[in-house]
Parts: C-alpha cells; structure tokens; sequence
C-alpha cells in the first residue's frame, strides 16, 4: 500500500519550472491582460492617430499622410466648434448634478428605514440595464405625441389648456425645442451615472471611523460643521474618483446624442463621438472623423492621470 | 509533517491549462463537420426591409430557392438600415464579410473598394430592358465610368393627407402646390388643431423632404456637372417658403422628427399630410383602418414655376466589395432577382417598386393573383396602383393612381446630377434639413443659406480631389 506523498521541493521546482518563479509566474499571469489593452486599446488608438493624419475613407481605408490637414479642417467647422464646447458642457453639467445627487443617496442610504433594499434596488437599476435600452425608453418617455410626462401634465391641468402653466399647446416637444433637448440629454446622462456614483459614495462614507464623528459630535460640532470639516475632507478623493468615472463614461459617450437626438435640433446636442460618426462613418470621411475623436484624447488622458493619482490618495487615506 | 493542500498552484494552473485546451479543440473533435452540400457560397447583408412579411415571406425563401436552383450555398443577414454604412466600413477595412450588400441610399463613397457593376447593367439592360434614370443615377459615376453598385428597385415617395381634414378646408382632392400647404394645411391647423409633419430634423425622412421642396423651387445643390449651386435666389426662396409653412403650419415636433415619426403621427391622427412612402399607410391598415380609409396620395407638389420632384424614398443599391470570392454567383443572383421582381414588388406590399419596368413576367404560379393581361413589370405596376390588392374592404378603389407616373416626378439624391460622395456627406451631415430648420427657427434665409453653402461646399472640394467628384471649385 503506498503511503501519503511527500513533497520534494527540489524535485518539484526542476518539474515546476516557470509556475515556481514568481516573478515569471506574474509576468504570464498579467500577460493576457496587456495583451487584450494592446489589441482592443494600443492598436485601434495608433490606427485612429494614423487616419487622423490621412485622407483615408471608408470605401479606400489605405493610409496616404497628408500632415494635419483634417485637424485644421475639424476646426475651421463650426459644428465641431459646437460639439466640442456641447461635449464639455454636458459632462461637466451632469456630472456636478451626480455628486450632489449621488452624495444625498449614500447619505439616505447609510441610514436603516423599512424597504432600503428596495430603494437600493431601484437606484441601481438604470445602471444594469444597457445603455442603448435604457435610452430608447427615455426617448419614449420624451417623445413628441405620446409622451407619459406630457400625458401627466396634461392630465393634472398644466398644459394643453388655455392659460395653463407650461402652455395650451398639447406636447412640450422635449427633444425639439433647443433648450429642453439639451435638458433632456444631461437629465439622462445623470440617470445613467448616478447609480455607479452613488456606490462609489457610499464606500466612501461607509468608511469614515465612526469614532471621529461620534468625538466631533461630543466636542459638540454641529452635522453642518461635521460634514464640512470631516466627512467632505475625508471622502473627497473617493467622490471625485466618482466625478471623474462620471466625466469619462459622459465625454465618450455617443448612445443617449445618438438614440434621442441625433445631435439637433440643428446640431444644438450635437458632441463629439456623435460628430465623429455621423462624418467618420455615415459620411464616409474616415480621416476625418479620426481627427474628431482624437480630439478627446487630451481630456481623457489628464482624467485617467487624475483618477489614478486620487486612487492613490484614497489608499492612504 | 505539514500536511500537503488537496491542489496546489502548480496543479491548478495545469489543470486550468488543460481545462482551456480541452475547450478549444473539443469543437473540432466532437463538433460534426458542417454538410457541404452546395459546391459555391454567397453571403448577402441586406437591410430589415420596413414591410416585415417582405423578408419572412418572400426574400429570404426566394433566396434559398435560388441557391438550390444554382447550387450555391447562400447565407442572409439582415440588419437595421441605420447600421448599413458602418457595417459595410467595417467589412471593407477588414477586407472579408458578405459577398454582396444592400444599400438602401447611393454608396458611391465605396467606390475604391467594390467592383465595377457595368457589366450587369448591361446584362440587365439586355434581358429586361432600359434602367430606370433615377436608378442609374443612384449606382453610376459619370467620372469614373463605373457602376460602383446595381439597383434593382427603388421606393416612392408621395404626400399622403388626411382627406376628411382636408375636405373642411375647402381642399378635399389635397394639396397639389407647396403653397397649399400653408394656405389649407394652415386652416386645418388654426380651425381643426392638426398639423403638417414635414421633418426637419437631423434624420433620413428630413433629408428627402429638403431636397423636394428645393428640387420643386427649380434649385439644387448641384448641377448636373456636379458643380456647388445651392447658394442662388431660388433657394433663398425655399428656404422663406420653409420658415412660413412652420409658422403656419407645424409645430416643433417637427425639429425632433424621427424615420417614424411619418407613420406615428399619422395613426395617431396628428398630421394632416406627411411626405413618405406608403408604409405609414399600410401601418394604419393593420392599426387603424378607420384613419387608413382616410388617408390619400398625392404626387410631388408644385412649387411657384410649376416643377415638382420629390426625392426617391429609398433606392436599393447591392455592391459586391473587391475581396469576395464569389462574384460570379454574386452577379447572376442580381440578374436573377430583376427577372423576379414582380414577387418583390407584391410581396412588399408595393413598397418596392422596379428599376426596369419592362422586365417580362415569368410563367407560371408568381405566389399572387394573375394580373389579366400584364405582360411586363409595367403592367404590374399600373394595375396594381390602379386597383391596390391590400385596400382594405369597402376601401375606396383606386387611392394609390396618382403613384402610377411616379417615375416622373421622383429624383435620386444629387439631381439633376448624379448621387456621389460628396451628395452623400451632404444628406449624412444633415445640411439640407438644418438649412430650412434654420430659417424656421429664425435665422435670415440668406444667412442660413450661406452656412450651407460653405459646409457644402468644403466637401465637394474634398471629394473633388479623390477623383470622385466632378465639377470646379
């Protein structure tokens, strides 16, 4: 009968070759994921710098350098001026909206009441849905005849009646009317983000000792004054982690411009990745729409920069 | 003694190792090989064609039984329009896909990488007869003397109103000039609270629209060289024409105008005249039969010196890209499918119409009820609209006439000249529609104009030097 085997390291490690190195072990193991950056980041980003400096088309995709000339293109045009000023404007709007908003969920939510599993349910919801289905429901919501909030108001007197406080008109025309369809779009930009803010906050809170609060609160600081002198100071690398996650997922986004609007009325909610396709892809002038998307970059680089250092804080912290 | 763990790493590893080996080679090992029963394959990307029995009930059965008949394996994918450009770029760039792809706009931008389609023109043109103009002015470039795609069929654009609406205006036949639209579908507007939909907004139905009314104002973006000529006094007068028919008539549902905001206004009852094909009225069939039994045609409406055009509602364009390696079966299921027509066109419902009217009607059992006498699509065409076979019961005969001589009044997009890239920048980028929603929101027909004319302008330029476009700077 044999007995129970006996481990041999040395034996073990001329078998084991490389899965004993941990060094080599790491490299291999990390390997894949540097792989899949390269191929899915690396290679379309060098491919987007070289059509940026083409006169490719997507019916002739070959690469002839033509120098800068569709980065000097994109700015003489007025609706790349306007989608890129639509683009900062929008992400910068929403996402001020989401920290405020998302900072008040995590305040509600860390306090205990009856159906909190609902409600946390309920605030994750848009965020597990796609994007895409989440915005075709929007664009029903805000459609010209059959909208339910039209509907509502309708319903309680406040539109489609003489007199009546939004106007005798049947429909506010959400996504036709400059003004609101710019609305329309940061309200779901918003929706989209806050349930990750809102997470993001949470953690944020949840890990503030209490032992510092309930100290501040013997010392007989008030809640306004322990928010500012405490809880703001200690979660603000972690809440503008959730602002610039926010700033990112909003900037790239071409899916709520696309599904509600199209860029109009008239280009008005017209951004940068919408703009890029509509000429890269739609109009067929790929270089073009390279030098577009391009123009992304510098912001999204100094974001990434930006979130890894306050990661870095948050470790500290 | 420290007791040895059940699975060490190195176990682990190996055993994930193998597990994802095993997993890649399993398909191959245990998987049947796939029947080869055809010697030859064809893959066909067309588009979800807006009449679904069109694919269930007849494209997609028509096309096994044309693989059969040829010994050819055929493959369809259909996908929604509105992905056609960046699939077609994606398939180009990666130099593999379909064998053959369906447009439903003019794809002269892929022309440097799909075949020169003259010889089944010619083919075509032999068997069954002239191409329709329109047709050929989708799928030709005059500069390159190439066919870069071959349309077999295209789709009618009328007006379609509301007769009861129009009645108690005064105007029960429907408008038959631009400016009835202001001065009936106004009255409608102000006394029965329903507005015109003509789009104006960033979208497919928008861009039509535009181009008719500037192609009825005897204006254009090019001439017939391809040379730039929006920037004239009759386009200025479209564009006036635009700002007081939204005053008058339309609300701003209109700057939100979506490619089916056509049908749901017009079911829901909330347009008295829309521009669009017959779908939204084969739509209210189904829906609504009390609103399709009201709803009635027009043809494209005159403008102040009499012209009239409207804008084909889609032209069905097929290229072969230069990487397939099935041009052969590529080509002969083109010719194939002219010579059948007569199905597409019932089977859409008449959505379809054909590009070569003179294509004989094959023998024998056509899956619709003989027409007496008809001998060529033509005849088809004129009995069908004359006597719709889809009317509803109790229907009123002979609604969709006034499409019989539609050939005559409709135009591709870049008339007078030809569709090409820079004609198809123009209508992606959506100039046309935010010229005229310009100067509907206010801004000086002149001005908004002049904003047109320089983005059109850069992209004529720009396409002028690939060799693509003709014309001067």
């Amino acid at each position: 009968m044999r007995g129970p085997s006996v481990s041999n390291p040395a034996a073990d490690s001329a078998r084991g070759g490389i899965l004993d190195r941990e060094g080599a072990l790491a490299k291999l193991m990390i390997a894949p994921a540097i792989l899949y950056i390269v191929a899915m980041i690396g290679v379309p980003f060098v491919l987007a710098v070289l059509y940026s400096l083409s006169d490719a088309t997507t019916g002739d995709p070959s690469i002839k350098l033509v120098g800068l000339r569709n980065f000097a293109a994109a700015l003489a045009d007025p609706v790349f001026r306007l989608s890129l000023w639509n683009t900062v404007f929008f992400t910068l709007a929403s996402q001020c909206i989401v920290v405020l908003l998302s900072r008040l969920l995590a305040t509600a939510l860390l306090k205990t009441f009856r159906g909190k599993w609902l409600v946390r349910f309920l605030i994750m919801l848009p965020w597990t849905a796609p994007i895409s289905l989440g915005t075709i429901g929007w664009l029903w919501m805000l459609d010209s005849i059959f909208s339910p909030i039209d509907w509502v108001l309708r319903y309680v007197g406040l539109l489609g009646v003489p007199g009546a406080l939004l106007g005798g008109g049947t429909n506010l025309y959400y996504l036709g009317i400059p003004g609101l369809a710019i609305s329309s779009i940061i309200l779901v930009d918003v929706w989209r983000i806050l349930p990750l803010a809102t997470v993001i906050q949470l953690a944020g809170l949840s890990s503030i000792p209490k032992d510092l609060l309930e100290a501040a609160e013997v010392d007989g600081a008030s809640p306004w004054r322990r928010t500012l002198m405490i809880t703001i100071p200690l979660t603000l690398p972690i809440t503008s982690i959730a602002f610039l996650f926010g700033v990112v997922f909003t900037f790239t986004d071409l899916v709520v411009v696309y599904v509600l609007t199209r860029g109009g009325p008239v280009h008005t909610t017209q951004v940068l990745s919408s703009w890029t396709f509509f000429k890269g892809i739609e109009g067929g002038d790929l270089a073009q729409g390279a030098a577009i998307s391009l123009f992304m970059f510098p912001v999204l680089a100094a974001v990434a920069i930006l979130i890894l250092r306050m990661a870095r804080r948050t470790e500290v912290v | 003694m420290a007791k040895r763990s059940l699975l060490t790493r190195r176990d682990f590893i190996k055993a994930a190792g193998v597990g994802a080996v095993a997993m890649g080679v399993a398909p191959t090992i245990f998987l049947p090989r796939q029947a080869h029963g055809a010697s030859k394959e064809l893959k066909i990307l067309v588009w979800s064609h807006f009449v679904p029995r069109f694919d269930k009930e007849w494209y997609d059965g028509y096309v096994q039984k044309w693989g059969e008949a040829n010994d050819v394996k055929v493959t369809v994918d259909h996908i929604n329009l509105a992905e056609i450009p960046s699939r077609t770029a994606a398939e180009v760039a990666a130099g593999q896909g379909h064998d053959l792809i369906e447009w439903i706009a003019p794809p002269s931008q892929f022309e440097p990488s799909v075949l020169d389609l003259g010889d089944v023109v010619k083919e075509a043109e032999k068997r069954y007869g002239k191409q329709h103009p329109l047709c050929r002015g989708s799928s030709y470039n005059p500069n390159t003397k190439k066919f870069y795609s071959f349309c077999p069929g295209w789709t009618i654009d009328p007006g379609c109103y509301r007769k009861s609406l129009w009645e108690k205006a005064g105007k029960g036949s429907g408008p038959e000039t631009w400016e009835d639209l202001i001065t009936y579908g106004g009255k409608i507007k102000k006394d029965q609270g329903i507005q015109l939909g003509i789009g104006l907004s960033q979208e497919l139905d928008s861009n039509m629209a535009s181009r008719g009314l500037l192609w009825s104002y005897d204006s254009s973006i090019q001439d017939a060289e391809e040379n730039v000529v929006l920037n004239n006094p009759k386009t200025i007068e479209a564009v006036s024409y635009m700002a007081r028919l939204f005053k008058e008539s339309m609300v701003p549902e209109v700057f939100a105008w979506t490619a089916v905001s056509n049908n749901q206004a017009l079911i829901a009852g909330r347009a008295s005249y829309i521009l669009n094909s017959i779908s939204a009225y084969r739509s209210a069939q189904q829906q609504v039969p009390e609103i399709a039994k009201d709803i009635y045609f027009t043809p494209a409406l005159r403008g102040p010196r009499g012209t009239r055009f409207n804008s084909e509602h889609v032209i069905y364009c097929y290229v072969v890209p230069k990487y397939s390696k099935n041009v052969d079966s590529a080509k002969k299921f083109l010719l194939d499918l002219v010579g059948n027509y007569d199905q597409a066109m019932y089977k859409s419902e008449l959505y379809n119409s054909p590009a070569f009217f003179d294509t004989p009607i094959p023998s024998g059992d056509r899956g619709y009820p003989a027409v007496k006498g008809a001998k060529k699509l033509i005849d088809l065409h004129n009995a069908w609209f004359s006597d719709d076979p889809f009317a509803l019961p109790g229907e009123e005969k002979g609604k969709l006439a006034v499409l019989k001589d539609a050939e005559k009044w409709s135009a591709n997009i870049g008339h007078p000249g030809p569709a090409n890239p820079a004609e198809g920048e123009v209508f992606a980028t959506f100039i046309l529609p935010n010229m005229m929603a310009n100067s509907a929101r206010g801004m000086a027909p002149q001005t908004a104009v002049e904003q047109a004319e320089l983005l059109t302008k850069t992209i004529f330029a720009k396409w002028r030097q690939k060799g693509l476009v003709g014309g001067k700077t």
